[in-house]
C-alpha cells in the first residue's frame, strides 16, 4: 500500500465495492424513499414474525392512526432475523440505516462501540420519556458499562424461560397439575412418571430435549449457574467462575439422557414436538404462547424448579434501539415515536410477548387479564424475579449467550453431548475462550 | 397350434405391443418402484399442501388428505405472494434472457471467431465456477447500497447476469455448427453479427432451449443474493418470501405454518416445473447438441 | 482486462463488419489466420457484467482475506493471521473434512444413480416418459423445497423413511439428529435433488450412442452387461468425465441443503466449508476471516478437480 495511511482503507473499501457497481451503469437514484423533512416519514425494521409480528404490526398501525395528522408515521419492514445484523450493518456502513429496529438487550456491544446504535441518555430528557417507570433491571440490561455506561435501548419486553408441561400427560401418569415441583428431585420424578420408553431407549421424552442445539446449551446454562457457576465475575475481568458447578451441571444435562433415561437425543424439531406431545416438560420463552394455544394444546406453565440451589433461570429482554442516521436531527423524532409505542405498549406486553418493564403497565387491574390465560401465561410474568441469567455486555457477547443453537458455547458443548469431548476438556476450552473475550472488552 | 412355446421364444414375447419383453419385466417393475419412490416428495408436498391442519401431523403416515382443503393456499394469500411473483417473473425471465443472449454471443465468438486471448477468456470464464461466490455477496451488498441500488431490479437482476454455464453450452454447440451455412453468408457480404442473428442464433434452438430450462430454474430458485438485497416486503422474490413459512429447522415455534410451507412451495415449484414439462423434448435435444462432443 | 479493452481500442468498424476479404496488413494474424476482431465486442456483453459482479468482486475479496474487515469500522492489514487462524481453527478442518466426506458419497451417488436410472429409460419400454420426467424433475425445486419436505420425510420419529423401516426391523435412524447419520441425511436429499441434470446428461449421451454398434455387439453374443461395458462406456467417456467433474466442483459448494435441513448440526458434524463461511460472514460478519477460508476451498476444489480430471483421462487411455 503506498497510499497515504488513514486516509485509504476505508475509502478503498468504499470506494473498489462502489466502483464495481457503478462500472454498469451509473446515475440511479436510491430506491429506498428518503424521507423528507416533512412528513417525516421513519422507518423501522424488525425481525418478528408469526403471531409476534402480527401484534407488533398491530402496534405500528395503531401509531399511524393516532399520527394521521400529525406529519409522522412509521414504515415497518421485516428482515429475517438471520441476515438482520449484516443488513443494518451494511445500511449504516452506507448511512442508509433505517431510524430504529428490534434488539436484544446484552448483545450489541460492538453496535455500541462503532457507533452503529444511538447513546439515548440526552434525548430521554428531552422527549420525556418517563424512566423512573421502568424497571431497575430492565434499564440496567440496556446499558453498556464500557460505554459510558449509556442506555442504548429502550426496554420492551422481558422474557424469560419458565416450563411448559403438556397436562394431557401429566393426567397420564396420575401426577397432580397443581403441585408441580420446586426442586430437581421432584423434577425428576415427574419426568420419569411421565417418559414413554420403548425398551430400553426413551421413546417420549419426560423432559423435552434435543441432541444439540439451544436446548441442551440454555439447560445447562440455566442449572450451571444454578448450581453457582457465572460465566464471567461482575466486574467483567474473571471468566467461568467456579468451574466445578459449570462441570457439574453439564453432568446433570448428560444424566437426562444416559442415566436417568428421561430425554432423548432423537428430536429434530423441539418445537414440533412439544406441540405434538412429543415430550412432556418443555423450557421455553412466552414467545411460544400463542402458536400452542391456538393449536389447542392443552398445557399449563409452571415456574422454573430450583435444580441447583438457587432459583434462576434464563432472561432475555426485547427493546428498541436506534440506528444512526446521517441527518442526526431524525434522532428526536425518532425516540418520540418509540415513546409513543413504549408509553402504549399493554397490547404487545398482554397478547404479544414478554412481560412489560414498566411499572404503570403492569399495575393496571387488567394485567392478568388480558391477553392469553394467565395458567399459560402467569409464569412468564411471576417468574421474572428470579430470571437473571443475561447477557454478558462486552464485545463478544454472542459467545456467551446461552439461548443459542451455534455459538461457541453450544459446539463446544454439543461435543459432550454426544459423548465426544469430555467434561473437563469442554470446561478448559470454554474457560479459555471467555476469558480471552472478556480481555478484549 | 398345440406346439408348446419354448420358454426363450415366451421370455422374449413383448407385452402389449411395446418394446418390453417377458424378460425384462422384473427389471421394469424395479424401475418403476423406483420412479415411485422418486415422485414420493412430491406427493407429499401436494398432499400435504391440501390438508387442515388437525391432519397435517400424525403418527401413521397418511398419504392423502382426508378431506381436501384450499385454506392453506388461502392463507398464502393473506401475504403478498401475487407481488413476489410478479418481481420473480421480471427478474428470472429479465436475467434469463440476458444471459442466454450474452451466453450465445460470447458463446459463438469462443468457438468461431479467431482473436488473441480467446481460450484464455475461456478458461476464465470456467475457473470463476470453482470460486465460492458467497463471499462475493457481502461487498456486493455495499457497493449496491452505495450506488442507491440495493431493494431494485437491477440489483436482483445484473449479478446473475453473467452466468458461465450458458456461454459453456453455446461454445460446445458452435464447435460443430456446419461452416458452409457461414461462408455462404460471408460471400454475400454479411457482417458478423448478421450471420450470428440471421444464421447462428436461429439455428441454436436446442441449446438455447436447453440453457433457458438451466438458467431459468436457476434464478427462479436463487435465495442468498435476493434474501440480502432487498429491503421491503414488496421487493421480494417468491423464492424469499416463501421461506418465511419455511424457516431454518427448529426456529419455527407454530405447526400451523407447515401446511402454508407445503401450499408455498407447491406454488413456488410449479413455474420450473410446468417450463421443464413443457420444453422437455427440445431440451434433452440442447443437452446432447451441447454436451456430446465436450 | 485486455479482452474488454481490446475493442474500444482497434475498434471494428462501425457496423460490425469484417475488415475485406483477403485481410488488412495492420489488423495482423493469429495462429496464420485471420483475426477476428469483433469477437472481442461479441465476448464483451457477457464479459463486463462477469467482469464487474463476478471478478471485481473475487479480487476485492482477496484483499478483504488479508485484513480484519467486519463491514463497520475500517480494514486494517493483518497479513497472513486470517490464513494462520484458520489453520488453527478446529471448526475449520471439520467443515473441509465434511466437506470431502460429502464429496465421496454424494459424488458416486449421483454419478451411478444417474447413469442406472438413464440406461433404464433409455430402453424405450412403457412409461419411460413419466419416469425422465420425474427423474429430472427435483432439481428444478428450490432450496426451501428441501428443507421442508426432507426435514420431514428424514424425522427420526415421525419421518417417511423410518416409518417404513420399521416394520422390517431397523430401528429409528437419526437421520438428521445425530454426529454419524447428518451427513447421509443431507446427502441423501442431496442426491435426490442433484441427480437430474447428470441423469439428462447421460441420457442424452446414451442417445448418441450409434446402433449399429449395439448390433454389431449383440451379433458377436455379447451380454448385456458387456454391451454395457464394451459399447457403452467409451462411448459415453465424455460425458461421465464432464458430469463427475460439474457434480464435485458443486458437492464442494454445497450449502443451501445443509442450511435448511441441519444448520450444519448436530455439533457442526453436517457443516460444510460454505456454510461455515456463511455463518462467519453473514451472521459473525468476520468479512476477513470469511474471505480467507473461501480462498482454501477454491485450492481445494481446484486441486481436487484437477486430480479428478488427470485419474479419469488415465483412466480413458487404459
Amino acid at each position: 500500500m503506498t497510499l497515504q495511511k488513514g486516509w485509504t482503507r476505508r475509502h478503498f473499501v468504499n470506494s473498489a465495492a462502489t466502483l464495481s457497481a457503478l462500472l454498469a451503469a451509473g446515475g440511479f437514484r436510491p430506491t429506498r424513499a428518503v424521507a423528507q423533512s416533512s412528513p417525516i416519514e421513519l422507518v423501522h425494521w424488525s425481525w418478528l414474525t408469526a403471531s409476534d409480528g402480527e401484534v407488533w404490526a398491530k402496534m405500528i398501525d395503531a401509531f399511524n392512526e393516532a399520527h394521521a395528522d400529525k406529519n409522522v408515521q412509521i414504515r415497518m419492514e421485516v428482515i429475517p432475523f438471520e441476515e438482520y445484523p449484516l443488513k443494518v450493518l451494511a445500511s449504516v456502513a452506507t448511512g442508509q440505516a433505517p431510524d430504529f429496529g428490534w434488539g436484544t438487550a446484552g448483545l450489541n456491544a460492538k453496535y455500541a462501540k462503532e457507533g452503529v446504535t444511538v447513546p439515548l441518555d440526552d434525548l430521554v430528557g428531552e422527549v420525556g420519556l418517563d424512566l423512573a417507570d421502568f424497571s431497575e433491571s430492565a434499564l440496567n440490561a440496556s446499558r453498556y458499562p464500557q460505554y459510558d455506561n449509556q442506555l442504548f435501548m429502550v426496554p420492551m419486553d422481558l422474557m424469560s424461560l419458565q416450563p411448559e408441561v403438556n397436562l394431557d400427560h401429566v393426567a397420564e401418569a396420575g401426577l397432580d397439575p397443581a403441585a408441580f415441583p420446586e426442586d430437581g428431585a421432584g423434577l425428576l420424578e415427574w419426568a420419569k412418571a411421565m417418559t414413554v420408553m420403548n425398551g430400553d431407549a426413551v421413546q417420549r421424552s419426560g423432559i423435552m430435549m434435543t441432541g444439540s442445539g439451544v436446548q441442551p446449551t440454555v439447560t445447562w446454562g440455566i442449572v450451571a449457574e444454578q448450581m453457582g457457576f457465572r460465566r464471567a465475575s461482575d466486574d467483567l475481568k474473571t471468566a467461568a467462575v467456579n468451574p466445578e458447578a459449570g462441570k457439574q451441571a453439564m453432568e446433570w444435562v448428560l444424566g437426562l439422557f444416559d442415566q436417568q433415561k428421561v430425554s432423548t437425543r432423537d428430536v429434530t424439531d423441539r418445537y414440533k414436538a412439544f406441540g405434538t406431545g412429543e415430550g412432556s416438560i418443555f423450557w421455553t420463552g412466552p414467545w411460544t404462547l400463542n402458536g400452542y394455544v391456538q393449536q389447542g394444546l392443552n398445557f399449563a406453565t409452571y415456574l422454573f424448579p430450583n435444580i441447583g440451589g438457587e432459583q434462576r433461570t434464563y432472561f432475555e429482554m426485547g427493546g428498541l434501539e436506534l440506528y444512526k442516521q446521517s441527518d442526526p436531527g431524525r434522532h428526536a423524532a425518532t425516540l418520540e415515536a418509540v415513546k409513543w409505542l413504549s408509553d402504549n405498549s399493554f397490547l404487545w406486553t398482554t397478547v404479544g410477548r414478554g412481560a412489560s418493564p414498566r411499572t404503570s403497565i403492569l399495575e393496571r387491574e387488567d394485567y392478568k387479564t388480558a391477553g392469553l390465560p394467565w395458567d399459560v401465561r402467569g409464569a412468564f410474568v411471576e417468574g421474572l424475579d428470579f430470571a437473571t441469567i443475561g447477557e454478558i455486555p462486552v464485545q463478544n457477547a454472542p459467545d456467551f449467550t446461552i439461548y443459542s443453537g451455534d455459538n461457541f458455547l453450544a459446539k463446544t458443548l454439543e461435543g459432550v453431548w454426544i459423548n465426544q469431548t469430555s467434561i473437563d476438556e469442554a470446561m478448559a476450552k470454554i474457560q479459555e475462550k471467555w476469558q480471552a473475550d472478556l480481555d478484549a472488552g | 397350434m398345440a406346439d408348446a412355446i419354448p420358454a426363450k421364444a415366451l421370455l422374449d414375447r413383448r407385452i402389449a405391443g411395446s418394446s418390453l419383453t417377458f424378460r425384462d419385466l422384473p427389471i421394469w417393475l424395479i424401475g418403476m418402484a423406483v420412479v415411485l419412490i422418486w415422485a414420493a416428495p412430491f406427493v407429499w408436498m401436494v398432499s400435504t399442501s391440501l390438508k387442515p391442519v388437525s391432519e397435517v401431523m400424525t403418527r401413521e403416515i397418511e398419504w392423502l388428505p382426508r378431506t381436501v382443503v384450499w385454506d392453506n393456499y388461502l392463507k398464502v394469500l393473506d401475504y403478498p405472494v401475487v407481488r413476489w411473483a410478479i418481481n420473480s417473473v421480471i427478474v428470472s425471465v429479465t436475467a434469463t434472457a440476458l444471459c442466454v443472449v450474452f451466453g450465445a454471443l460470447a458463446g459463438y465468438a469462443l468457438a468461431r471467431l479467431r482473436f488473441p486471448g480467446r481460450d484464455t477468456i475461456f478458461l476464465i470464464f470456467l475457473a470463476s465456477i470453482m470460486v465460492p461466490a458467497e463471499i462475493t455477496f457481502v461487498p456486493m451488498l455495499i457497493a449496491m447500497i452505495n450506488v442507491g441500488w440495493a431493494n431494485s431490479y437491477q440489483a436482483l437482476i445484473l449479478p446473475t447476469v453473467a452466468n458461465v454455464f450458458s456461454v459453456y453450452i453455446f461454445r460446445q454447440f458452435f464447435l460443430t455448427f456446419p461452416s458452409e451455412l457461414e461462408d455462404a453468408a460471408i460471400v454475400d457480404g454479411a457482417g458478423r453479427f448478421q450471420i450470428f442473428w440471421r444464421i447462428a442464433f436461429p439455428l441454436a434452438r436446442a441449446p438455447t432451449i436447453a440453457a433457458t430450462v438451466i438458467i431459468f430454474t436457476l434464478n427462479w430458485n436463487n435465495f442468498l443474493w435476493p434474501l440480502l438485497v432487498t429491503f421491503e416486503e414488496n421487493m421480494k422474490t417468491l423464492a424469499v418470501g416463501i421461506a418465511v413459512f419455511a424457516p431454518v429447522v427448529g426456529s419455527n415455534t407454530q405447526l400451523d405454518t407447515f401446511g402454508i410451507g407445503m401450499a408455498g412451495v407447491t406454488l413456488l415449484s410449479i413455474p420450473s416445473l410446468a417450463l421443464f414439462l413443457f420444453l422437455q423434448r427440445y431440451f434433452i435435444q440442447g443437452i446432447t447438441s451441447g454436451s456430446l462432443k465436450s | 482486462m485486455g479482452a474488454v479493452a481490446a475493442p474500444s481500442a482497434t475498434g471494428p468498424t462501425a457496423d460490425g463488419r469484417l475488415p475485406g476479404a483477403g485481410g488488412d496488413a495492420a489488423f495482423g494474424t493469429w495462429h496464420g489466420g485471420r483475426i477476428d476482431w469483433i469477437g472481442y465486442v461479441f465476448v464483451a456483453f457477457f464479459a463486463i457484467p462477469f467482469m464487474v459482479f463476478n471478478i471485481m468482486p473475487i479480487l476485492f475479496g482477496i484483499y478483504v482475506g488479508f485484513t480484519d474487515w467486519s463491514i463497520i469500522g475500517t480494514p486494517n492489514w493483518v497479513g497472513l493471521a486470517n490464513f494462520e487462524r484458520a489453520f488453527a481453527d478446529e471448526w475449520v478442518w471439520g467443515a473441509f473434512a465434511n466437506t470431502l466426506i460429502y464429496a465421496s458419497m454424494i459424488v458416486p451417488g449421483v454419478t451411478v444413480l444417474a447413469l442406472v436410472f438413464a440406461l433404464f429409460v433409455n430402453q424405450g419400454w412403457p412409461l419411460s416418459g413419466l419416469a425422465r420426467t420425474l427423474f429430472f424433475a427435483p432439481n428444478v425445486v428450490s432450496a426451501t423445497v428441501i428443507g421442508l419436505i426432507w426435514v420431514w420425510i428424514l424425522d427420526t420419529q415421525f419421518g417417511i423413511v423410518n416409518q417404513y423401516l420399521a416394520p422390517i426391523g431397523v430401528d429409528a435412524i437419526p437421520w438428521l439428529t445425530n454426529v454419524t447419520w447428518s451427513k447421509i441425511g443431507v446427502s441423501i436429499a442431496s442426491i435426490w435433488w442433484d441427480l437430474g441434470l447428470a441423469f439428462i446428461l447421460f441420457l442424452a449421451a446414451l442417445q448418441g450412442v450409434p446402433t449399429e454398434l449395439y448390433e454389431a455387439a449383440e451379433m458377436d453374443g455379447a451380454s448385456r452387461f458387456e454391451r454395457f461395458w464394451y459399447v457403452t462406456l467409451p462411448q459415453i467417456r465424455p460425458t461421465l468425465s464432464m458430469v463427475v467433474t460439474l457434480q464435485l466442483i458443486s458437492t464442494m459448494r454445497i450449502f443451501s441443503q445443509v442450511y435448511v435441513m441441519t444448520n450444519g448440526g448436530p455439533a457442526g458434524s453436517s457443516a460444510s466449508v460454505i456454510h461455515y463461511i456463511y455463518r462467519t460472514a453473514i451472521s459473525r460478519y468476520e468479512m476477513g476471516y470469511a474471505s480467507a477460508i473461501s480462498m482454501l476451498l477454491f485450492v481445494l476444489i481446484l486441486v481436487v478437480t484437477l486430480i479428478q480430471r488427470f485419474v479419469l483421462k488415465e483412466r480413458g487411455h487404459g
